[in-house]
């Protein structure tokens, strides 16, 4: 592949960067009038973590000491998803844990940019709140639960002379129940109690049978009100208590101001280590800092592209990358040096400085992707997103370190004014 | 190759004579100086975290910390207690609260920052959600004109802590595990066995050093500090393995005419501006991150910029100055027994010498 390397390849090889940049920078997208749709979304459109937009970061658990089965976390998952799909949350991560004898659900929302105000405490409260609904008679049964949340197919908020409630359609499974029991309350003239969590919101007699599995939630509903019960009781019940003690939360204007310094601390360090290799490698030199370029820019585009959450550690681990990445240019740099000193010729030195480094840059970058992916397994989201920015760092040094620097390297000493020994070893060959 | 490995006239001082490169560090010879740093340092890392005690953030032991923002003048004092009444309101086991005032250098925001701990030390607590509001609602109602908000808070269930502290540890030993078995294969024509065990203590000394500077600069040990170790194991070994990559094309060249130990040394000649120049660019990248953290007083990154600077540094020094000679140690400790060895034969059958 190295064979024949003219000198457009260099121009090639530079284009593509620059490409490769410009999208990173500024995207791929159509307009279709006032709408902006992204194919390629740029870095600026990426999916910040909460420690950038600000939000919320809760773990639920059983209380302590529940046993709670599969089904039971699935279930509650679902319900979670349910609530946040109703709210319009769309961008989220949630997940469970894996050990079943520690159970929990890890929900991290970003803040809402619609939202002005920062109130994640009722946000946390209104997501694990438990609408344990409960319908029930003190004699009946002896006050065991006639219908609860999971015999409830769908809520609906209704209107009934100027006052709302809140309508209740049950499944086959509590049909029959609801029937006997609405029966048996009627003959007995008892009263049927409506429990919500845990506290009675309405006693009343019932006028007859109730055959067709409908119910009604009345009792000072307002419109908000009712339509926050319709909408929790319509995510599902919760199979079990969802307790919220393990949570984080920061402001968006926190996380803005953070993203701030540390795009400038990564401007400065690419500057830095730029003029370094400039300076100490001379023309290897330069052509690292444009494959860093690249390396930067194609980690930037694997990151927003598809849309992977970037934390503020993610964007430490991408300035570590660029130090690091800038390893393989080093390498090869001195052994062409060596190569030189030995006494041999400008292109074999430069051929031989990348062959005989290929080995070390490989399996020091092995070692990385190692860590890395046991940070992704490990980590939270925000060191996930900085062993997710080490991998691709490793990733895109081997595009641009080795294949895009050799290819600009064997290209740019094809022509006359860069042959002089001194461009690469920074003396002249003995 | 002009200098062809089958040559067996090539000597020590041909070796010597390679142009390669003009530096010529004895390091092999200097290494008992080496292994005294290192042990020292970490010796002091250790005494550091006896004395003062290993601090571990509430990432592990769980905990909260609650930080608002606010305008004007607030009395630090009189903030503390409403937080202490409202957080002790219905507990026994009462927590403690304690207070500082830090400010967002890029928005000039100050903030007051409480941290909850239990009165008795270890005591396992949580704060809930609806606690966290009843907080903010006091405050909030005490220092009306204040303009209080919350900026950051973190809860830690102290279960979940030390689950994350059990899974941090095992994620550092399976790290080293795998990379020391890659090492062992890929270095196995050259003694795959020695290479692997003295890379390990060569990463162990630099998890040791991690520890101390965590120790030293009082930051607690939390969730950043595992992705530092990892970190600083990943580009250490990097280090390491270009010095055997070295070493295993030397050993082929010159064969095995010429003294392991000399070997090694030439090799980590050859490697060292390398060795240095890739550690400066990953330090610049990593100090201006750590310099802006500490001026814009950006906590989290702090705590893991600062060890992670000086986990690069240790990371070259114990490839240059540990790794190699610790091998060269391990060679010739083998050979002086299989030296002493050919003796005792010699003295115990004195017809077959």
């Amino acid at each position: 592949m190295y064979r024949k390397v003219g000198k457009p390849v260099l121009f090639l090889v530079i284009l593509c960067i620059a490409a490769i940049t410009y999208l990173a920078y500024f995207g791929l997208w159509t307009s279709n009038g006032d709408v902006v749709t992204y194919l390629i979304n740029p870095i600026s459109k990426s999916r910040f973590g909460i420690d950038i937009n600000g939000g919320i970061d809760v773990t639920f658990t059983p209380p302590k000491g529940t046993k709670v089965t599969q089904k039971e976390l699935d279930d509650a998952t679902t319900m979670l998803k349910n609530r946040l799909d109703a709210k319009k949350i769309l961008d989220r991560e949630v997940y469970e844990g894996k050990d079943l004898n520690n159970p929990s659900i890890t929900l991290r929302i970003p803040h809402q940019s619609s939202t002005t105000t920062f109130d994640p405490e009722t946000e946390i409260k209104e997501l694990g709140s438990m609408v344990q609904l409960v319908f029930k008679c003190p004699e009946y049964n002896n006050g065991a639960d006639i219908i609860t949340g999971k015999d409830v197919q769908s809520a609906a908020v209704e209107v009934q002379s100027g006052s709302y409630q809140v309508s209740l359609t049950l499944k086959s499974s509590g049909t029959k129940a609801f029937a006997d029991a609405t029966k048996w309350i009627h003959d007995n003239s008892k009263k049927l109690s409506i429990y919500l969590d845990n506290v009675e919101v309405e006693t009343a007699g019932v006028d007859n049978e109730i055959t067709d599995g409908k119910a009604v939630i009345s009792g000072g509903f307002t419109a908000t009100t009712a339509k926050a019960l319709a909408e929790k009781i319509n995510s599902g019940s919760v199979p079990f208590e969802l307790v919220t003690d393990n949570f984080s939360t920061i402001s968006p204007t926190l996380g803005k101001s953070a993203l701030r310094v540390m795009v400038t601390a990564g401007l400065l360090a690419f500057i830095i280590i730029c003029l370094f290799m400039i300076v100490y490698y001379r023309l290897p030199g330069l052509i690292a800092c444009i494959a860093l370029c690249g390396h930067v820019a194609g980690t930037l585009l694997a990151i927003s592209w598809p849309q992977i959450t970037l934390t503020l550690p993610g964007i430490a681990g991408i300035i570590l990358s660029i130090g690091m990445g800038v390893d393989c240019n080093v390498i090869t740099a001195e052994r062409i040096k060596e190569e030189l000193r030995v006494g041999k010729t400008l292109d074999g030195a430069i051929d031989a400085g990348f062959d005989r480094s290929f080995t070390a840059i490989f399996d020091g970058n092995v070692t990385v992707i190692i860590v890395g992916i046991i940070l992704m397994w490990l980590g939270s989201g925000s060191v996930q997103s900085f062993g997710y920015t080490l991998i691709i760092g490793v990733v895109f040094n081997f595009i641009m370190g080795i294949i895009a620097s050799r290819l600009m390297l064997k290209s740019v000493s094809k022509y006359s004014p860069a042959r002089r020994d001194a461009l690469y070893s920074g003396r002249v060959a003995e | 190759m002009k200098n062809s490995a089958n040559s067996s006239a090539q000597s020590a001082a041909a070796l010597m004579d390679d142009k390669r490169t003009r530096l010529n560090i004895d390091f092999i010879g200097k290494r008992k100086i080496y292994y005294t740093i290192s042990i020292s340092l970490i010796l002091i890392g250790i005494l550091v975290s006896v004395i003062f005690g290993v601090k571990l953030s509430i990432a592990f032991t769980g905990g909260a910390i609650f930080k608002y923002s606010y305008t004007g003048d607030v009395d630090k004092n009189a903030a503390q207690t409403v937080v202490y009444d409202t957080v002790n309101a219905n507990r026994t086991n009462k927590l403690k609260v304690s207070t500082q005032t830090d400010v967002i250098k890029d928005t000039n925001t100050n903030r007051l920052v409480f941290s909850v701990s239990p009165e008795k030390g270890g005591e396992k607590f949580s704060i809930s959600s609806t606690e966290q509001q009843a907080i903010k609602t006091a405050l909030q109602t005490k220092f009306k004109d204040n303009k209080i908000d919350i900026s950051e808070t973190r809860n830690v269930n102290a279960d979940m802590g030390s689950a994350f502290l059990r899974k941090s540890i095992l994620a550092v030993l399976l790290a080293s595990a795998l990379i020391v078995l890659y090492i062992w294969i890929r270095f196995r024509t050259i003694g795959g066995l020695p290479a692997g065990l003295t890379a390990f203590v060569a990463l162990l000394h630099d998890v040791m050093m991690a520890f101390a500077a965590f120790s030293i600069f009082r930051i607690p040990l939390d969730d950043n500090f595992i992705a530092v170790v990892l970190t600083i194991l990943g580009f250490s070994i990097n280090d390491t393995i270009v010095i055997y990559d070295r070493i295993r094309e030397n050993r082929r060249l010159y064969g095995s005419k010429v003294h392991f130990k000399d070997i090694v040394n030439k090799s980590i000649n050859q490697s060292f501006a390398r060795s240095v120049n890739t550690t400066l660019c990953a330090f610049f990248a990593i100090a201006v991150i750590c310099v802006f953290s500490i001026i814009y007083n950006l906590d989290s990154i702090r705590s893991f910029a600062l060890p992670m600077m000086v986990g690069v540094i240790t990371g070259c020094y114990s490839t240059i100055c540990i790794a190699g000679p610790l091998w060269v140690t391990w060679v010739t400790h083998k050979e002086k027994l299989a030296e002493a060895a050919k003796q005792n034969k010699k003295k115990l059958s004195p017809k077959k010498a």
